[in-house]
């Protein structure tokens, strides 16, 4: 899922201070903590009440997409909201969603609500939610035990663990496991710890030419 | 939460010396929290482990125990008063778990009016109160009870039916016709309405039952055997998927707007879980202060508060039961987090004040009234909200 965190309700307050009739769209796909209906609900009755003690009255409509970064769906959803006249969109989707919406309306203001951080996974009994994937083009998690380096090592590095690593813990703070101590122990269980004596060479970063893009 | 010295006002004892050890009460009590001690020969309450739910007062046979709320003397002088306030002679006794809204309880009974008498548990009415009750004119009684399985207090449900059935026997023999009182259960469980479902899992994860499942994305199913009712999912659903029997989100939402008209400034509401907090039947209303009852803590929905602060509400003050008291396996303790959350973010638009937390048990009867007192002082010093 991708994970994002909201804006303050401040910034927020001034993205949409110059208009009134505002749209509010959430998304019903990967974000994460969910942004659907509740969230776009709940966000226009917050910037209500901090638009009253503003002295500034707003019209919010409340909307939620499947997902806003498929353009054809949030398109179709849209269209007859937009058409009847919105001055401004706010977004809950991560950075694709007003990208999208951008796109398919270009004269109409969009902004985003929240801030993208990165895709993660969430244990929920931990209640935490950690990045597990970098989305770097060419996955070696079959080499690695099923555990990203890339993503999890604080170095990103291929032939890990480093002289930081201590009693399974990363030396940028005790609170982070040392993704390459997982890596032994998971490569230990599966009886394939002669994965780590082949050295990896230099991870080809230009697998994928940035910005990416995809076409059939 | 304030201490609670050995002074403290309780809500249930004992007068151990008349007592005739008869251990009834302690038989009963689903806590653990009354136990002959054969040492000293008596009955013992512990009324850290009591959570007033009344099934000792009503069996008790020496009539020695003393409880506080919809003792016989108060539900007298509430049936009194409501008889003529309600101009009928059915009386519907229900129990806060099961009861649906009054228009459920027509198609339930097939009454249309009647006198409406809610109480945690009816596994608290003894005998004196359906035999005063006729006394008093009353024609038709009808009680509804929770189903026995999800009973908050374990044996309320069955012991009143128990105990109506020996009635009915005692009744129908002075010729009161064979089921004088009528019994019924009922329980109110989750509806799920999986067109609305984004399959986010919240509500696998939260269930202390695991009642709702989702085996393809999208497509929630609550196996309403299980379901409780505590109403946590539906707090938890970011897509408004999820229902509760009488505790709907638009019959809340209603009830919010209605009462921010009817009250004053500084208008305050709790949302109580009716389990921490019992009214008393006697009491007067304060035209600041109004109650939503909630199933548990954990229907206690961050929406209705948000939605309770533009309807003009000043402040929200969140009545919990303490993790070991919460009759739903915890299920009022996991709003916390969310409610703290919108706390924050309240905070940022300068409303942060405006909500408040605590936990609390009927075991104290002093305790909600401090809580009120002092969120009620903080609201009015911070002023109306705008």
């Amino acid at each position: 899922m991708i994970v994002t965190i909201q804006k303050p309700l401040g910034e927020i307050l001034d993205f949409i201070a110059p208009y009134k009739s505002v749209m509010v769209v959430g998304c019903d796909g990967c974000t994460q903590p969910p942004r659907g209906i509740r969230e776009a609900k709940t966000l226009a009755q917050l910037l209500e009440l901090g638009g009253r003690l503003r002295d500034k009255e707003f019209e919010f409509r409340v909307n939620t997409l499947v997902k806003q970064c498929d353009s054809h769906l949030t398109a179709t959803a849209l269209k007859e909201t937009m058409d009847s006249g919105v001055e401004a969109v706010l977004s809950l989707a991560c950075g694709l969603g007003p990208q999208t919406i951008v796109r398919l309306y270009p004269e109409v203001p969009v902004f985003p609500v929240q801030n993208t951080v990165f895709l993660g996974a969430e244990e929920r009994e931990a209640g935490i939610t950690e990045e597990r994937c970098a989305a770097c083009g060419d996955c070696i998690l079959g080499l690695t035990g099923g555990i990203c380096p890339i993503a999890r090592c604080a170095k990103s590095l291929l032939n890990g663990p480093c002289g930081g690593s201590q009693n399974g813990k990363c030396e940028i703070g005790q609170d982070r496991d040392c993704a390459w101590a997982l890596i032994i122990e998971r490569l230990e269980k599966l009886g394939k710890l002669q994965n780590l004596e082949v050295i990896q060479p230099p991870k080809n970063y230009g697998v994928v030419k940035r910005p990416a893009k995809i076409s059939p | 939460m304030s201490e609670h010295t050995t002074e403290a006002k309780v809500a249930v004892k004992i007068e151990e010396d008349s007592c005739s050890r008869c251990t009834i009460c302690a038989s009963l009590c689903p806590f653990d929290a009354l136990r002959k001690d054969a040492e000293k020969d008596k009955t013992i309450l512990d009324i850290e482990k009591c959570q007033v739910c009344g099934l000792c007062y009503a069996a008790c046979p020496s009539h020695i125990i003393d409880i506080l709320y919809y003792d016989v003397d108060s539900l007298t002088r509430y049936l009194k008063r409501a008889k003529k306030q309600y101009a009928s002679d059915t009386l519907v006794i229900m129990c806060k778990g099961s009861a649906p809204d009054l228009a459920g309880i027509e198609k339930l009974f097939g009454v249309a009016k009647f006198i409406p008498l809610t109480v945690p548990c009816v596994g608290r009415i003894p005998e004196d109160v359906f035999l005063k009750a006729i006394i008093m004119g009353i024609k038709r009684i009808y009680v509804l009870a929770c189903d026995e399985d999800y009973c908050r207090y374990d044996h309320g449900s069955p012991v009143e039916g128990r105990r109506i059935m020996a009635l009915n026997l005692m009744l129908s023999q002075l010729g009161y016709g064979k089921e004088a009182i009528v019994l019924k259960r009922n329980s109110l469980k989750v509806k799920a309405n999986s067109d609305l479902c984004i399959g986010c899992g919240n509500c696998v994860f939260y269930c202390p039952w695991s009642a709702p499942t989702l085996a393809s994305p999208g497509l929630v199913k609550v196996d309403l055997g299980k379901c409780h009712g505590c109403g946590l999912c539906v707090s938890m659903c970011p897509a408004f998927a999820l229902d509760l029997d009488n505790w709907e989100k638009d019959r809340i939402s209603m009830l919010i707007s209605q009462l921010a008209t009817e009250m004053a400034s500084p208008k305050i509401l709790a949302l109580c879980c009716q389990w921490a907090m019992f009214p008393d039947l006697d009491e007067k209303s304060n035209s600041h202060t109004r109650y939503i009852f909630l199933p548990c803590a954990g229907r206690a929905d961050t929406a209705h508060i948000v939605e309770a602060f533009v309807k003009g509400i000043d402040g929200v003050l969140i009545v919990a039961c303490a993790e070991d008291d919460c009759k739903l396996e915890g299920a009022g303790g996991k709003v916390q987090q969310p409610i703290s959350t919108l706390k924050g973010r309240l905070g940022q638009i300068g409303y942060g004040e405006r909500i408040g937390f605590c936990t609390i048990s009927p075991r104290y009867p002093e305790a909600f009234a401090n809580e009120l007192s002092q969120f009620s002082e903080k609201i009015a010093n911070i002023g109306k909200g705008k």
